[in-house]
């Protein structure tokens, strides 16, 4: 029975087991060494299909503060178009009253990825990604059966659900149309895609490639091989100094069934995922792409730069028993270490930062009423 | 489970699921008559203890028991609009508008079915479903009792109140359940005269008892210590009006329909909040709502389910044309409606005389200090996250 004021749980978006969604696609991670060669290549991204009605849509969701429990945020309010599409933060805001213990992903190119989120939780569908943003307490706090009924008092909503050919506006459509929308973020232009990359950007592909071993994991279209990695990136202490933080944290380890998440003092990155100690503090190589806008980097934000993040490679990475034995001191001089630098800027392409990716028009202010509303269907 | 309808003494009325009311014999009720009201219940399985009510105390002021935090126990029942709140229907949740009148905190402790339409069971539960539900609090479960553990006060009221290291969810509806259980009335000029003082109520009081117990007919479900026989009956309440103007409204309406379950087809056309029927799946229960007691309504306004009315003066007239409101408007299940309730033909000042006997159902306004909420505090120190992190 549902319970008198509506509570979550009878959707069982959230109840649903995330562990069991990722084991299928994450299988067991290919360690380089021997496999040196196999790597695929970097290269452009292939084009991407989709439908301009259902993606249009899905830019007005996106957008959409009324998608968030209290009407307070959108999804760009923490994937800001400006901000490259995330927050030039270390740590996401979070859903008012709670703070977040992660940095926002960019969403340029996520359309292209198989797993999502840093540790990797989510495996299965970019529909199931936005229903966890949407729902997470600590993100937007939805209850979709209220949202359904927001969406249905709009007549904008009405006419675009409809042109989409998602009949009347529903969960599932909007589940389909965000995922839509995020499959026209992709980089454009981009100097390694061109073919105009300057002689240091140049330079610093080879060293990539080769002396700075930056291929190993950084690879494919993405610059990203999709696995989990221990890189001894150091915690972030404001998670843990910060109550509204560290509340949205001991929420997501206690949701994901961690052991002593009361004492827990890392994010325990893949662990999450396979339970496994072994996998403690390692997270989904990102993608290398639109770096550009996306500062600060890593998980939790804590390198401020390129500059920085290079300098952490070029030490061997950060200080972790469990480190991946593929991080080794790199001993790059200052020039080559600036070229590396280049390069990963020659992997940023233009902003998205015009009305075919932003949704300009104003909000209502209130949801207007459906007239002759007792002689109407609901 | 459920007598069919017509095979009981008593007619539609007594058919609602989970109704308290007794076996009526030939026909006749005849009702328990009102009586000074008595301590409150307390469950065997939620003893008072100083250590819960204080901490409940605190909780029932907090918003952090909700999902912006914003929006706690108090917002919406506030002490200083007879802790409830005073329009048609109830503030919501940020972003949301209710769909039901705010219910009076005071004296909740005495039913045994919470809510308009009788759907919780406990105040514990009670409080569960006000601090998760979508239009009320929409908190959820792990991110509620991560804020409690990371506000030291409540860890030591927690640990001294049901001795568990960190504060659980759980024992904080327990907490506010004791805390409610001490906000009961039973100092009303109506409990003083019932207990022998006859100057507490009024001359015309008196008379308006006589109606209330007599050609009025109230005491038929205004009965006993509380004034209710917790029954449900349709009475003739309309629905609420602002549902045809107020775009929120009609989110909210659609929703909890959704929400609670309703077949489609009703959920396309039902344009009143059915009431006890969503507990029952009766169709005889559509309309229905709990008889509500009428302590401490003189702090209430508006009344009824729907919030309609907004004196009791309202309420009378209502009851005096059978049923109907002044403009006309009625219930919109009229099939279940209550054969108890029919055109009185009270005059003028009969009318007042009932008037002022309601208003001897309310003692002083009940109105608190406001607590002082304790901080977050961080649970570790740098020193402590330094050490981890040389550990890793
Ligand atoms: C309150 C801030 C916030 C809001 C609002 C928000 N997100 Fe996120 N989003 C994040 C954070 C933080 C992560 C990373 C979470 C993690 O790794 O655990 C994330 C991850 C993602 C990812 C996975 C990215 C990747 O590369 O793995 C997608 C896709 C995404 N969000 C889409 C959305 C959409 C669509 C919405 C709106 C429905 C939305 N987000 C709203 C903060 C937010
Ligand atoms: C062992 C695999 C591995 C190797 C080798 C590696 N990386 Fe990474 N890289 C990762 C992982 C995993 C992360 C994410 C770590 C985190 O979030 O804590 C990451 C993060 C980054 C980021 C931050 C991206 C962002 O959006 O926050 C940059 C930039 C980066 N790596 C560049 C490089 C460069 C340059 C090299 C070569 C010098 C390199 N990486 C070598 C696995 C690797
Ligand atoms: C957003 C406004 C709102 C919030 C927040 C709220 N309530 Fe309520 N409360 C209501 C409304 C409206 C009703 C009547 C609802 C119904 O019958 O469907 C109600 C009913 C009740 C009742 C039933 C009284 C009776 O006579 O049956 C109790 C007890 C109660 N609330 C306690 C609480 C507690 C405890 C909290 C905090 C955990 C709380 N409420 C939070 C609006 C609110
Ligand atoms: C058939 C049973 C019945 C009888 C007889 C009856 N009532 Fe009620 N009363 C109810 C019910 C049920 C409600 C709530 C109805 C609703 O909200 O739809 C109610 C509500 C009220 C309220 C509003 C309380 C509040 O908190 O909003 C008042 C005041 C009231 N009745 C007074 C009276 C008076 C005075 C009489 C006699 C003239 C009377 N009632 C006769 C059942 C009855």
């Amino acid at each position: 029975m549902p319970n008198l004021t509506g509570g979550r749980e009878q959707m069982g978006p959230q109840a649903m087991c995330r562990r069991t969604l990722l084991a299928v696609v994450m299988g067991a991670g290919l360690t380089f060494g021997a496999q040196a060669a196999l790597v695929p290549e970097l290269g452009p991204l292939p084009p991407i299909q989709y439908d301009k009605a259902k993606a249009e849509l899905g830019k007005r969701l996106f957008f959409d503060k009324r998608l968030s429990g209290d009407a307070g945020i959108a999804c760009a309010t923490c994937h800001d178009p400006k901000q490259g599409w995330t927050q030039n933060q270390p740590l996401s805001d979070g859903y008012p009253g709670n703070g977040h213990f992660r940095n926002a992903p960019t969403l340029i190119n996520v359309a292209y990825k198989k797993v999502w989120n840093h540790d990797g939780r989510i495996g299965t569908s970019l529909d199931d990604m936005v229903r966890e943003m949407i729902t997470e307490d600590y993100i937007m706090n939805m209850d979709m059966r209220i949202m359904q009924e927001r969406l249905k008092q709009d007549p904008l909503y009405l006419e675009m659900f409809r042109d989409a050919g998602y009949g009347e506006p529903s969960n599932g459509g909007v589940r389909q149309a965000i995922p839509e929308f995020l499959k026209s973020l992709t980089s454009r232009n981009a100097p390694f895609d061109t073919g105009k990359m300057s002689t240091a950007a140049r330079k610093g592909l080879q060293l990539f490639k080769g002396k700075a071993g930056c291929i190993q994991c950084h690879n494919g279209p993405l610059a990203s091989d999709g696995k989990a990695h221990n890189t001894g990136v150091p915690e972030n202490f404001g998670i843990f100094l910060n109550p509204e933080n560290h509340q949205a944290f001991i929420a997501f380890a206690l949701f994901q069934g961690i052991e002593n998440y009361m004492n827990l003092k890392r994010d325990p990155g893949y662990y999450n995922v396979t339970l496994d100690q072994a996998d403690m503090g390692k997270f989904i190589t990102p993608s290398l792409r639109e770096l550009k806008y996306t500062a600060p980097y890593m998980h939790n934000g804590m390198l401020a730069t390129l500059e920085e993040v290079v300098a952490f490679y070029n030490a061997g990475g950060g200080k972790e028993s469990r480190k991946s034995p593929l991080l080794k001191p790199l001993g790059l001089s200052e020039d080559e270490q600036r070229n590396l630098v280049a390069f990963l800027l020659a992997l940023s392409g233009d902003p998205l930062t015009t009305a075919e990716h932003i949704w300009q028009q104003p909000f209502p202010a209130e949801y207007s009423a459906i007239e002759n509303w007792k002689d109407v269907r609901n | 489970m459920l007598s069919a309808p017509d095979d009981c003494c008593y007619g539609v009325d007594d058919h609602t699921t989970g109704s308290t009311a007794q076996t009526i014999k030939g026909g006749m009720r005849t009702p328990p008559p009102l009586a000074p009201l008595g301590p409150p219940p307390i469950p065997a399985d939620n003893p008072q203890s100083p250590a819960k009510i204080e901490w409940g105390r605190y909780l029932f002021f907090d918003p952090r028991l909700g999902g912006d935090a914003s929006t706690g126990c108090s917002t919406c029942h506030e002490p200083d609009q007879g802790w409830s709140w005073a329009e048609d229907i109830s503030r919501g949740y940020p972003g949301t508008v209710h769909w039901r009148s705010n219910q009076t905190i005071i004296n909740a402790a005495y039913y045994s079915k919470l809510f308009w339409a009788g759907s919780s069971t406990s105040l514990e539960a009670q409080a569960r479903a006000a601090s998760k539900g979508g239009v009320a609090g929409n908190g959820e479960t792990d991110i509620m009792e991560a804020r409690l553990a990371l506000i030291p006060r409540y860890v030591a009221l927690s640990r001294e109140a049901f001795g568990t290291e960190w504060p659980l969810l759980r024992d904080a509806y327990r907490a506010i359940a004791a805390f409610e259980r001490t906000l009961v009335q039973r100092d009303t000029p109506l409990d003083r005269y019932l207990l022998g003082d006859e100057t507490a109520l009024s001359e015309e009081q008196i008379r308006g008892k006589q109606l209330f117990e007599g050609k009025a007919g109230c005491i038929q479900c205004h009965n006993g210590p509380l004034a209710s026989d917790e029954n449900y009956y349709n009475i003739g309440v309309p629905g609420v009006k602002r549902w045809e103007s107020d775009g929120l409204a009609q989110i909210t309406f659609r929703f909890e329909l959704y929400a609670k379950g309703v077949p489609e087809e009703l959920y396309r056309t039902l344009k009143d909040d059915p009431g006890a029927y969503f507990r029952s799946r009766n169709r005889w229960d559509m309309g229905k709502f709990r008889t509500p007691s009428l302590r401490y309504t003189l702090y209430t306004a508006p009344y009824m389910h729907s919030g309609q009315f907004d004196t009791l003066e309202e309420v009378v007239d209502f009851y005096n044309a059978g049923g109907v409101a002044a403009d006309g408007r009625t219930t919109s299940f009229p099939e279940t409606k209550s054969p108890l309730i029919r055109p009185l033909g009270l005059t003028g000042q009969e009318r007042e005389d009932l008037v002022a006997f309601i208003e001897a159902f309310s003692g002083e306004e009940i109105l608190i200090e406001k607590p002082e909420l304790p901080p977050y505090a961080p649970l570790f120190t740098r020193a402590q996250l330094q050490a981890a992190q040389e550990a890793k």
